[in-house]
């Protein structure tokens, strides 16, 4: 190898190295870099989106048709199944917010928010990042929680005059302390059955027969009662069911241990470790709710919704359970996001 | 003024950045959502192996160089991550003349595919030396061949624009 060709590979090695450890010093000549390359870059990218926008769609449509005919097959049922159930849901978050408003305790709907289009998704296989249209022009920090309507979805790493970027909780470097709201199971009270709503078979000329659906709801504490859908026939005798009324028992009210969520990448789900396995707080389940924990030192603000618990993983000791979340925020399929202006006290530092 | 300014305008690495900028373009808007094999292309990454390819080692180290450091710009990783490694591939990219004398078409774009592979293999152990864990998983080989074939196939056409991009002069 030639004097020259070991000069230019010492040479760009050594540029490389002192460019990494000034980053890694959070030096701010290279954030002056970024800032300036942005400016530059920002119109080209405008541009290429405009002009490239056309073929990504024919792209989109060429290999995604299919998924996206079932899937709007999908929504449209499970729209059908939570639209009472929201409504239901959001009385109950409005009383909640109420009792802890009346108490002095804080509230998600107490914290400003932002809202904000996903612009862009990350250019790299080694990152889980989305850009947004919003930044500091509009009060948005480094650290901010991210959510979209159905729960946590990251929080911003980078920030610019007029875009941020997003961490997404699926990133390797994602982490976060939750709380794993394990309720016990709650006391079936018995049915409350009224005598005469024709909960025994009577005979009559009609015939109702009664299908029971059960419907499911991602809200915690949230129980939807049974939906019971009567079709009649003449001639039949009569069965109506009437809902069971589910009401946890006094001194059984959820029992929350706090754990630290961690991201793992795009294929596989985020777990929460350091769950401590005393007695008190009993076995973890399939579906238990995962919420943030909040506190001066988290990234987020108490209660947000992170997911539930898919897969519980059972380590020997005292190392306590794994456990595999799955988001209740689909981060596969952004569209726009709210930024909450909650700055943690660990990022207030940055800009 | 001008006429010392001029050469440097008029310079490949001046038209390099320029097309950097254009392919970086597509990198960060077209290719984020066109995600063959489920993996993102890199173009940059493929516009510094043929760069190698083409013009050889220390061209291609350099191309490299300020095609990561460009790409560094967008990303969430540290600043030069993306340099030392593009321009290490560059340059892996650049020794194939040394060890066959001029190589045929076939061969150079097997050496932009092999530099590839190998710069997607190296890039996560880099993000794990920096304190970037998490990435260096099985998943990386599936991700490394995945871009290796969009390379693969785009290469012809990065070839013919590193060779012009890069060219001494463009009157020649």
């Amino acid at each position: 190898m030639s004097a020259q060709r070991r000069r230019a590979i010492a040479l760009l090695a050594l540029t490389s190295i002192i460019l990494v450890t000034l980053d890694l010093q959070q030096s701010g000549s290279t954030s002056l870099v970024r800032s300036i390359f942005g400016t530059v870059f920002r119109p080209v990218e405008g541009v290429a989106r405009i002009v490239t926008r056309p073929v990504g769609n024919v792209w989109n449509g060429i290999t995604n048709y299919d998924d996206v005919v079932d899937e709007n097959d999908l929504l449209r049922e499970k729209i059908a199944q939570q639209e009472g159930a929201a409504v239901a849901a959001a009385a109950s978050v409005r009383l909640a917010q109420e009792l802890l408003a009346l108490n002095g305790l804080p509230t998600l709907a107490g914290i400003n928010s932002v809202s904000a289009q996903v612009i862009g998704d990350a250019p790299s296989n080694y990152s889980q990042t989305v850009e947004i249209n919003q930044g500091s022009e509009s009060g948005i920090k480094v650290g901010m929680p991210v959510l979209n309507a159905a729960g946590l979805v990251g929080k911003v790493t980078k920030v610019f005059a007029n875009r941020a970027v997003v961490m997404l909780v699926t990133d390797p470097e994602y982490a976060l302390s939750v709380k794993v709201v394990n309720t016990p199971e709650a006391l079936e009270v018995g049915n409350v059955d009224d005598p005469d709503a024709a909960s025994a078979s009577s005979s009559t000329t009609t015939t109702t027969t009664t299908t029971t659906i059960a419907p499911s709801s991602n809200i915690p504490g949230f129980t939807p009662g049974p939906i019971v859908t009567p079709s009649t026939t003449p001639g039949v005798s009569v069965s109506v069911s009437v809902p069971s009324l589910t009401i946890p028992s006094t001194g059984a009210l959820g029992v929350r241990e706090t754990g630290i969520l961690e991201g793992r990448g795009p294929s596989r789900v985020p777990i929460v470790r350091f769950i401590d396995p005393e007695q008190r707080f009993g076995t973890v389940l399939q579906g238990t709710p995962i919420v943030t924990a909040g506190g001066s030192l988290s990234l987020a603000p108490p209660d947000i919704v992170v997911g539930t618990v898919s897969r519980v993983i059972s380590r020997l000791g005292t190392a306590g359970p794994v456990l595999e979340i799955e988001l209740v925020a689909d981060l596969s399929n952004l569209s726009f996001v709210r930024i909450l202006l909650y700055q943690p006290i660990t990022e207030s530092s940055a800009p | 003024m001008i006429d010392r300014l001029l050469p440097i305008v008029a310079s490949r690495w001046t038209r390099l950045v320029l097309v950097g900028l254009i392919v970086l373009g597509l990198q960060t808007t077209l290719f984020t959502d066109v995600r063959p094999f489920g993996v993102v292309a890199q173009l940059m990454l493929l516009l510094a192996v043929a760069s190698g390819v083409t013009y050889g080692l220390e061209v291609g180290a350099m191309s490299g160089l300020l095609l990561g450091f460009m790409y560094d710009c967008v990303l969430n990783t540290p600043l030069g991550l993306c340099s030392l490694v593009f321009g290490g591939a560059g340059a892996l990219a650049g020794a194939l003349p040394f060890f066959i004398r001029e190589p045929s078409w076939w061969l150079k774009i097997a050496g932009v595919a092999v530099a590839t592979f190998v710069a997607e293999l190296v890039f996560p152990f880099a993000m794990s030396m920096v304190g970037l864990g998490g990435w260096v998983r099985p998943r990386m080989v599936l991700v490394a061949l995945g871009v290796t074939v969009i390379n693969l196939v785009a290469a012809p056409l990065a070839l013919v624009v590193s060779r012009w991009t890069l060219k001494a002069s463009l009157g020649s």
